[in-house]
Parts: C-alpha cells; sequence; structure tokens
C-alpha cells in the first residue's frame, strides 16, 4: 500500500494550502512550507529547506502579486528599495551565522514575532469593544 | 519615508533571513507596518513583490551540491503555491485591512511557535528556508 504522507498528490495538496497563506499574507511560505514537509510528509530537515527554495526560486506570488497590483496595494519603489538590501544582507547573515548563535538569535526573534502577532491580533478587538463601550 | 531607512531596513532583515533561514516577508510584513506606519494591505503588496526575484538562489546551490533537494517535490510545490497564491491574493484584497492585520497577527504567531520550535538548523553556510 502506497504510502499517502508522503506521495506527490499530497505534498502537492499541501503547497496548495501553502500558496494560500502566502496569497493571504504577502510572504513566501517557506516558513510554512518547511515544517509542513517535516510534520506531515516526513521530510528531513535539511531536505524540507533544500526543496522549499527550490519553489521559491519560481515567481510563485506572481499571480497573488497581480490581485494586490490591480487592488494598488503595492508600492513599487519602496519594494525596489528593499530587493538589494536583502541580497546582500542575506550574504553577510550567512557568514555571520558562522559566529553567532543562530539558534538563540531564532528564538529571541520569534518571541518578537509573537508579540508583534498578539498585538496586531488584539488591537482591533480592542478598538472595536471600546468602540462598542462608548 | 526616508528612502534611505527603506535600504537599510532591507539590509537588516536580509540578515536575519542569512543567519535563521526563514523567508524575508514574514519580517518585511510587520517591519513596514509599524516602523514606517504602512496599511496593512499595502505592506503585504509590497512584500509579494519583493519575493518575486529568486532571492534565495545563492543558498539554492548549497543545499543542491550536498543533494538536499528533492527536484520534483520542489516544483510541484511551486505550481500549488503559484494557484493557490491567486486564491490567497483574491481573498486578500477584498478584506478590510484592519480584520486582515488581525488575521496576520494570528499567522505571526503560528510562524513564531513554529520558528520556536525547530529542532535542527541549517548549516551556516545553508539558510534561506
Amino acid at each position: 500500500m502506497p504510502d499517502f504522507s508522503s506521495s506527490r498528490v499530497a505534498v502537492f495538496a499541501t503547497s496548495c494550502v501553502v500558496g494560500v497563506a502566502s496569497g493571504l499574507f504577502g510572504i513566501g511560505g517557506g516558513v510554512l512550507l518547511v515544517p509542513l514537509l517535516v510534520l506531515i510528509h516526513h521530510y528531513e530537515q535539511h531536505r524540507a529547506q533544500g526543496t522549499s527554495l527550490i519553489a521559491l526560486c519560481f515567481p510563485t506570488g506572481l499571480l497573488a502579486f497581480i490581485a494586490y497590483y490591480r487592488a494598488h496595494a503595492v508600492s513599487v519603489p519602496t519594494g525596489l528599495l528593499i530587493i538589494p538590501g536583502v541580497f546582500f544582507g542575506g550574504i553577510l547573515g550567512g557568514r555571520l551565522a558562522v559566529n553567532l548563535s543562530a539558534a538563540r538569535l531564532r528564538r529571541v526573534v520569534a518571541v518578537i514575532l509573537f508579540i508583534l502577532g498578539a498585538w496586531q491580533f488584539v488591537t482591533p478587538l480592542v478598538r472595536s469593544t471600546a468602540h462598542a463601550a462608548r | 519615508m526616508h528612502w534611505l531607512l527603506i535600504v537599510a531596513l532591507g539590509f537588516a532583515v536580509g540578515i536575519l533571513v542569512g543567519i535563521m533561514g526563514i523567508g524575508g516577508g514574514i519580517i518585511v510584513v510587520p517591519a513596514l507596518v509599524h516602523l514606517f506606519g504602512m496599511d496593512q494591505r499595502l505592506a503585504q503588496g509590497t512584500s509579494i513583490f519583493i519575493i518575486l526575484p529568486p532571492l534565495g538562489i545563492g543558498a539554492l546551490s548549497v543545499y543542491w551540491k550536498k543533494r538536499e533537494v528533492d527536484l520534483r517535490a520542489g516544483i510541484l510545490c511551486a505550481l500549488g503555491m503559484f494557484i493557490g497564491g491567486y486564491f490567497g491574493g483574491e481573498i486578500a484584497v477584498k478584506m478590510n485591512s484592519e480584520r486582515l492585520g488581525s488575521l496576520f497577527g494570528l499567522f505571526l504567531m503560528l510562524s513564531a511557535v513554529l520558528l520556536w520550535r525547530r529542532k535542527h538548523f541549517a548549516d551556516p553556510g545553508a539558510k534561506n528556508a
């Protein structure tokens, strides 16, 4: 009996879900694809990351970008200014990783992201209850 | 918004991407919203624009040499994300920015948990998941 969890169809279905999140939140999707490949499809961590990188070599967000662009929700000048920094910063970051405790830094960023997320999640709720109380 | 600050932001994001092997979008969006006061939808649209070029290709070559790549699955995933992205984008542009911001907040929290829990870590040279 074929193992459904690692079948191509299942991987494809997973990536469709990741794509929805990618378009919905304006992100690449690797942050979701890698853990899903590991947890659901039992990929080894490195292989999951390498496979995710293959996927991200294609402009997978093109259709989502077009949707945003049509809705005038893209700041092209800001984007163009950010791209070179990310590219060169990435090279520097890769070199820094040799000397830094990357695992610790990752946890610091996870905490920051969590707090930002909680803040962003709660703010509209607080605002609407304050509005309702008035 | 000073253009120099934006360039600096990109550089800072790139460093984090390189060190931790996470995508840039998850950091770019909150940075644009909270540091530059950009509208949530505009920040997300700008982020998706930034990641169109294959910025991770340098990192990919490292994985490729170590044969840590499932080429067929990767191409399938690209296709799935391409199709899924269309629906995600259509949903996002129809939502109001505040509700979208809330939902993004939930997603950030989930990503934070995933980031925290990841056991293994890529080699120094092998970055950018």
